[in-house]
């Protein structure tokens, strides 16, 4: 079928967002493809705050960081390595010892962040000078899959909507090609699985779309290798015609428009995705400051420079998960390997945005799902250098999106057992996230199960030392 | 939300006097013709303002004395008064009162959240007050002024709802909109007014409610839409060419007798069913897998599932399913089909990794009351955890009476013995393959203990001790034993978990053959893991949890102690004589009978209700109500609550007989009717929700709905019933890809090895928390964590993809076009004529005939010269983990041993060029919105 034909059938299901690829690929009026966007459960909405911030990277270091082996230095518990603990909190149990940071730390840029040495990217000024780290926040949950799900869903007990899904629940995205909630992870999922990036109780246009390291981006993305891309072409145009046959037939069905064009938004993405996935087209010095010519930086870094180039297109909320944080014993060996495997490419990510001008609209969070404690049991009997899980302190930190930047917000106690200073829980985390994009989270509700539910629970504070 | 307007248009704001603002306001407030105006100033701070400052002030301003915001003391009128740093108050003049400039939002914005802002009606309260000299009566006044009001049960502002009392005589005494609490109120007798001796009595009441808004009804549905509607709505499968073609000649002779007879086939039919048990386990969560960190394998899950299907087939009174699933155990003892039917307080995801047992106790407790609620009640209980319900008449102290209902019971796999209705075929070769897995990870977890037994015994021999092995060493001192993995490399370490894991998860899989179900008994709180939950050895027969209201939730905030008993605002007392008339049994056993008779009453208000309206909500797609799981103040009202009442009335009075329900409404006109509005502009103007249903609302094929027709139309389907659960294909990077789980990596999904095994309906298909099967998942199958009340069929995007491009339907496809081939050789407009006819249960038209042969010839030339390449099945599958203490990746092999041996289906490398072709045209019609409606 020529496009000219194709052109008709579709028009005459009147103005659809199915159309509209069509129809600003033949250039039609603007106006008309602006009113059917518009339409969208995905199209982009005005906050009812001025936001500070348009989009979110959020990189997630899962199994839990430790805080003060890396933007929480303490002197203290240094001087008292391997003396015996008496502390009860948590999961201790038996004897237990103080283990000092394997790590030195040092003041960096002209903010004087304190960080441990083993950010040697992160150190550079022109980063760390953006950062906004905050050592207030407590988990409350002491196993993994509930602590990822709390700090990403606002609930412990899973099947609540994602950060994301409420981001783009309440601004749309940008980009109607792509989907607007994007999560990339190692090849195993994190603990807790896709319930991390669910819409929940929201619809499911809000449901976080996973774009895969290995194999085909989106799942069954492209038809089975023996049919080319003209063949599905040939395959849409014949569907459409079948439908709209049916759509005149059954004029009083409006659902079956959504359906259609969601046949043709696919077809979009089958163009889109592969674009944005496709980096070759990215200069090569850019591709070496992200890592990609290290083993250890190499994935990361490409999933980092993704996360530029799907908001670079208007994707509104990415997500990225790097495992392997849970050090309860080699923490240094542990710890230095896994920064390092992210060090360069999150500085990289940082300077790329600051460079195209993109800082200041995108809010970039690192975080964990909880901190790590100041002391270890005798696992196995011997003292093992590591950390157990802490609910009661962590660090995590912002940069661009209308955070302050080089600034320390918040503190945990000397030995770094228990945040006291500027202490939220997570759910005030989220409404300060949320504020940051111009979301009230008392105002963005969903009616489920008997009451308007939001993301905080039941509501919280704002932490406005983090807003600039 | 009320106008917050106080700052920006002072000039205009009316001046109420006290007593015109009484007037209008607060006219039920007042009582007797002279009004003196002290006693009204009083009465307005007791009913209103002191309530209002004690909901949104009190919390920073008073409540606790050593936190006190910026020292503005508000607990007594002098600190009111005086305020912190300057006068707040002057009585007689609100304009010159700061606090009541703040509370308008002016100056300062009190209480600061937008969502405790006060609205203009609220802020006036305080201006009258304040004009009125702001007095603050004592408490023995105010208590007199509270104490007549509380006499008036029912005023202008509201009823007062009888129950078991709340946290505070606020709230025991407040007042609700009668219309807002209509599912507390018994059960109408609702007096039947039809047009005609044959008229249905649906019919009668929805017709009323049209003739009333002046929209006509639409026309009846032809008879190939209405046998399809019929097939779908009862078995949840497309009726077959040959049904369609019988029903529409009979119709022909008799349209009624032969819908009767229609109607009464497919009830009958043991799919009506499989398709009905769905809609019940879509609200109780059904999964094969227990969900959060270590989604334990809940092996015998399916013989719930079977029974779920077995009572629907069977008519089993509806009250009689409720009393089995609540107190199956404690009705028959020893019935193994009524212990089965326990499996529903055993549906929702728990686990105890990690979490302290109390905590983990509670999670259990606190999910099996707001769950019994929701699906049995549609009255959600998880608000009243915390507090008394911020909207229902609902107290915490009676969720806590439920909790203290389930606090002996305790979940474990109960002996049950197998019964003949069950499904045991194929269990030795199923068994076989689980035992495969299992030993190869005993040899691989073997190969690691051994290495590390090795360097046990050279160290016992090195400190001249005599070898212990790891069980007996366990609890000797650290210096008199080695190291715990003493020999081995952090990898093998790792490793040992891994394959201690397997050992786990296989030999619970193997329990599935084991007479066993996923049940409850009653005994003392134990020390309880997830992973292998038993009946305790010994049960103290005197032991009686103590139960208290946690306030917050909260175990450490113990305020009253509570006895097990029922939801009180229901009115319906266990014995109304008794000094506490909702009290149940606080012995051992048979808390849970005692609830399930109070559930299954006859009188209860709400359980016929909600089973009446889930039943009209999964024909008509919405419900009466249209909040399934929630009657309560903040779900949807009854659009057509004489209609509930009549029915619910009627199904009680005939022995809750839900088949009965079916044929009453399937009989009706409004479910005949053709989606074709009679005059679509007035409807859409009028009724744009069709809540009225004048016409039928079409409805997008369930996520099962569609895997089951794929493989009905395809001649695929197996049509076998029940069993331990099925695994089918799965997209092949899902299926292998790694799924972590504590210590570990679930192990892959594998499919049944035959296509007669896999290729069964998706009820039966194994489903598993952590991992959802990517096209019934996209196709808006719920996600099992949650009672689902109704599926959602949003078109998103991916959807398009699944259905186009996975190998899943590209292989129904071909299986349809190889079938189409097989029974119409060498006659490609055959072909095409009965896939029309299989996917739309009609006839082709002639323009479809010429395009889809057109797209045929092409299609040929096209698979002509693109040949698919053959992709095979890997045996194994090598996983990496990253090493917990070292951080550093190693690597183990997981064996994938129904490939050794395995059937698969018919693909695009084992069929003619021909064939894919036909098999294109085969997956448009798939993808077709008439394939994927039902009208």
């Amino acid at each position: 079928m020529s496009n000219v034909k194709r052109r008709e059938f579709l028009y005459g299901l009147g103005a659809s967002l199915g159309s509209v690829a069509l129809s600003s690929m033949l250039h039609a009026d603007e106006k008309a493809v602006k009113s059917v966007v518009e339409q969208s459960p995905l199209a982009p909405k005005t906050p009812l705050l001025k936001p500070k911030a348009k989009n979110v990277i959020m990189l997630f270091m899962e199994g839990g960081p430790s805080h003060v082996d890396t933007f929480d230095p303490k002197p203290k518990l240094n001087s008292m390595h391997l003396e015996e603990s008496k502390r009860t909190k948590g999961l201790a149990t038996g004897k237990r010892f103080y283990v000092g940071s394997p790590f030195k730390s040092r003041k960096v840029g002209q903010s004087g962040i304190e960080m441990s040495d083993q950010w040697q990217y992160l150190a550079d000024p022109e980063v760390a000078d953006e950062l906004c780290v905050y050592r207030g926040c407590k988990a409350e949950s002491l196993n993994h899959p509930e602590a990822l799900l709390h700090m990403n869903t606002g609930s412990r007990l899973g099947g609540d909507p994602g950060l994301g899904s409420w981001v783009t629940y309440g601004l749309g995205s940008e980009n109607q090609n792509l989907p607007g909630y994007v999560v990339m992870t190692e090849l195993a999922l994190p603990q807790a699985g896709p319930a991390n990036w669910t819409n929940g109780f929201l619809p499911a246009y809000y449901q976080g779309t996973r774009l895969r390291s290995k194999g085909s981006p989106i799942l069954d993305l492209n038809p089975p290798t023996f049919k080319s891309r003209a063949h599905q072409r040939k395959a849409l145009d014949m569907l459409a015609k079948l439908n709209s046959d049916h759509a005149d037939r059954h004029p009083e069905h409006a659902d079956l428009k959504a359906r259609m064009e969601s046949y043709e938004l696919a077809y979009r993405m089958q163009m889109s995705v592969p674009g944005v996935v496709d980096i070759k087209s990215e200069p090569e010095h850019l591709k070496e400051a992200y890592g990609f010519n290290r083993k250890e930086t190499a994935e990361f870094g490409r999933q980092c420079m993704m996360a530029r180039r799907l908001v670079e297109e208007g994707v509104r909320f990415v997500q990225i998960f790097s495992g392997g944080w849970d050090s309860h014993d080699y923490l240094e060996k542990g710890h230095s390997s896994r920064i390092a495997s992210v060090d360069q490419p999150i500085a990289a990510l940082i300077k790329d945005l600051k460079q195209r001008g993109m800082l200041e609209d995108t809010l970039v969070v690192w975080t964990g799902e909880f901190g790590r404690t100041p002391d270890n049991n005798y696992r196995g009997g011997v003292t093992s250098l590591g950390r157990g899980h802490n609910a009661d302190a962590m660090n995590m930190w912002f940069a661009g999106g209308g955070t302050k930047a080089g600034t320390v917000v918040g503190g945990t106690d000397d030995i770094g057992a228990e945040a006291v200073d500027c202490v939220h829980p997570i759910r005030d985390v989220h409404v300060t996230l949320m504020h940051l994009l111009g979301l009230d989270d008392n105002k963005l509700t969903y009616f489920h199960a008997g009451r308007y539910k939001q993301l905080s629970q039941f509501g919280g504070e704002l932490i406005p030392e983090i807003i600039a | 939300m009320a106008n917050h307007n106080c700052s920006n248009n002072k000039g205009l704001r009316m001046k109420f006097s006290l007593t015109t603002l009484i007037c209008a306001l607060t006219v039920s407030i007042l009582s007797g013709d002279h009004i003196h105006a002290q006693d009204d100033a009083d009465r307005l701070f007791t009913l209103r303002v002191l309530p209002i400052m004690k909901e949104k002030c009190f919390g920073c301003h008073g409540s606790d004395p050593e936190d006190v915001r910026g020292d503005y003391n508000m607990l007594t009128r002098d600190a009111l008064i005086e305020g912190s740093t300057d006068v707040a108050v002057v009585p007689g003049e609100p304009d010159e009162s700061p606090l009541y400039s703040a509370i308008c939002w002016e100056d300062s914005e009190m209480p600061p959240k937008e969502n405790d802002r006060l609205s203009e009606e609220e802020t006036d309260y305080f201006k009258t007050w304040i004009e009125a000299g702001a007095p603050w009566p004592d408490e023995e006044t105010q208590l007199a002024i509270q104490k007549e009001q509380w006499k008036i049960r029912e005023n202008d502002e509201g009823v007062i709802v009888d129950h078991s009392g709340g946290t505070g005589d606020d709230w025991t005494y407040r007042r609700y909109q009668k219309e807002d609490i209509w599912a507390f109120q018994p059960v109408k007798d609702v007096e039947l007014k039809i047009d005609a001796q044959e008229q249905n009595p649906i019919d009668a009441f929805i017709d009323k409610k049209l003739k009333d808004a002046g929209i006509a009804a639409a026309p009846q549905a032809d008879h190939r839409t209405l046998i399809r509607r019929a097939t779908y709505d009862l078995t949840g499968l497309p009726p077959t060419p040959e049904e369609v073609s019988k029903f529409i000649r009979s119709s022909n002779d008799d349209s009624e007798e032969a819908w009767s007879k229609l109607v009464d086939r497919l009830i009958d039919s043991d799919h009506y069913g499989e398709r009905w048990a769905q809609h019940w386990l879509d609200v109780v969560r059904y999964a094969d897998t227990s969900g959060f960190s270590n989604d334990y394998e809940r092996s015998n899950a399916w013989r719930y599932r079977d029974y779920v299907i077995r009572s629907f087939n069977n008519d089993k009174p509806f009250n009689e399913f409720v009393m089995e699933q609540l107190a199956g155990d404690e009705l028959r003892p020893d019935d193994a089909e009524a212990k089965i039917a326990t499996g529903m307080l055993r549906m929702g995801p728990w686990g105890t990794q990690m979490i302290p047992q109390e905590e983990a106790r509670q999670i259990y407790l606190d999910d099996l009351v707001h769950n019994v609620g929701q699906s049995f009640l549609s009255m959600p209980m998880r608000c009243c955890k915390c507090h008394d319900h911020k909207f229902d008449p609902m107290p915490t102290r009676d969720y806590y009476s439920m909790y203290a209902t389930f606090a002996t019971t305790q979940p474990a796999e109960v002996e049950a013995e197998f019964l003949d209705v069950e499904n045991l075929s194929g269990f030795d070769e199923k068994r076989k393959l689980v035992e495969e897995l299992l030993a190869y990870a005993k040899s691989k977890k073997d190969e690691v203990t051994n290495k590390q037994e090795d360097a046990a015994k050279k160290w016992y021999k090195e400190h001249d001790l005599p070898y212990k092995n790891v069980n007996a060493r366990k609890d000797d001192p650290e210096d008199e034993k080695p190291p715990r993995h003493v020999g081995l490399t952090p990898e093998e370490q790792g490793k040992k978990k891994v394959r201690e894991q397997d050992v786990w998860i296989w030999e619970r899989r193997l329990e599935r053959y084991q007479p066993m179900a996923q049940g409850v008994y009653n005994g003392q709180d134990d020390w309880k893991n997830g992973r292998k939950l038993r009946v305790a050895k010994k049960i103290k027969k005197n032991w009686r949890p103590e139960n208290f209201i946690l306030a917050g939730g909260s175990l450490e905030a113990k305020g009253d102690a509570v006895k097990p008993g029922v939801l009180s605002p229901t009115g319906l007392a266990v014995d109304p004589d008794a000094e506490n008339p909702w009290a149940i049994t606080d012995e051992l056993e048979g808390r849970r009978l005692a609830f399930a008779k109070w559930v299954a009453d006859d009188k209860n208000p709400l359980t016929a209700r909600s089973i009446v309206n889930r039943v009209w909500q999964y024909h008509f797609g919405k419900g009466i109500v249209k909040t399934a799981n929630n009657f309560g103040v903040k779900g949807s009202k009854p659009t057509h609550p004489e209609l509930l009442d009549w029915l619910t009335t009627d199904f009680v009075k005939n022995g809750w007989k839900i088949k009965r329900l079916h044929k009453m409404i399937m009989t009706s006109e409004v479910y005949r009717r053709s989606s074709k509005p009679a005059d679509a502009k007035k409807q859409a103007a009028v009724d744009p929700d069709n809540k009225l249903l004048a016409s039928w609302q079409p409805r997008r094929l369930t996520a099962e709905e569609l895997r089951d027709s794929t493989l009905q139309i395809s001649g695929e389907l197996n049509r076998e019933m029940g069993g331990v659960p099925i695994m089918p294909e799965i997209n092949m990077e899902v299926a292998l890809q790694p799924r972590m789980i504590q210590f570990s990596i679930a192990p892959a999904h594998q499919p049944s090895r035959t296509p007669a095994e896999r290729n069964r309906r998706t009820i039966y298909a194994y489903r598993v928390r952590g991992q959802a099967d990517p096209m019934l998942e996209i196709m808006n199958q719920p996600n099992p964590n949650e009672s689902c009340e109704v599926r959602d069929a949003a078109a998103v995007t991916p959807q398009a993809f699944t259905l186009l491009n996975s190998d899943t339907m590209t292989d129904r496809s071909i299986a349809l076009a190889l079938r189409l081939q097989k029974e119409n050789p060498e006659k490609p407009e055959a072909w095409l004529k009965q896939a029309i006819q299989l996917s739309f249960n009609r006839a082709a038209t002639d323009s479809e005939k010429s395009t889809l042969l057109a797209y045929l010839e092409e299609m040929k030339s096209y698979h002509a010269e693109n040949k698919p390449e053959e992709v095979e099945y890997p045996t194994e599958v090598v996983r990496s983990l990253v090493e917990e203490f070292t951080g550093k990746p190693f690597e183990f092999i997981e064996k994938l041993n129904v490939y050794e041996d395995y059937v698969p289906d018919s693909k695009p490398w084992t069929v003619s060029a021909d064939t894919r072709a036909l098999a294109d045209v085969c997956l448009l019609l798939m993808n077709s919105n008439e394939f994927l409606y039902v009208y």
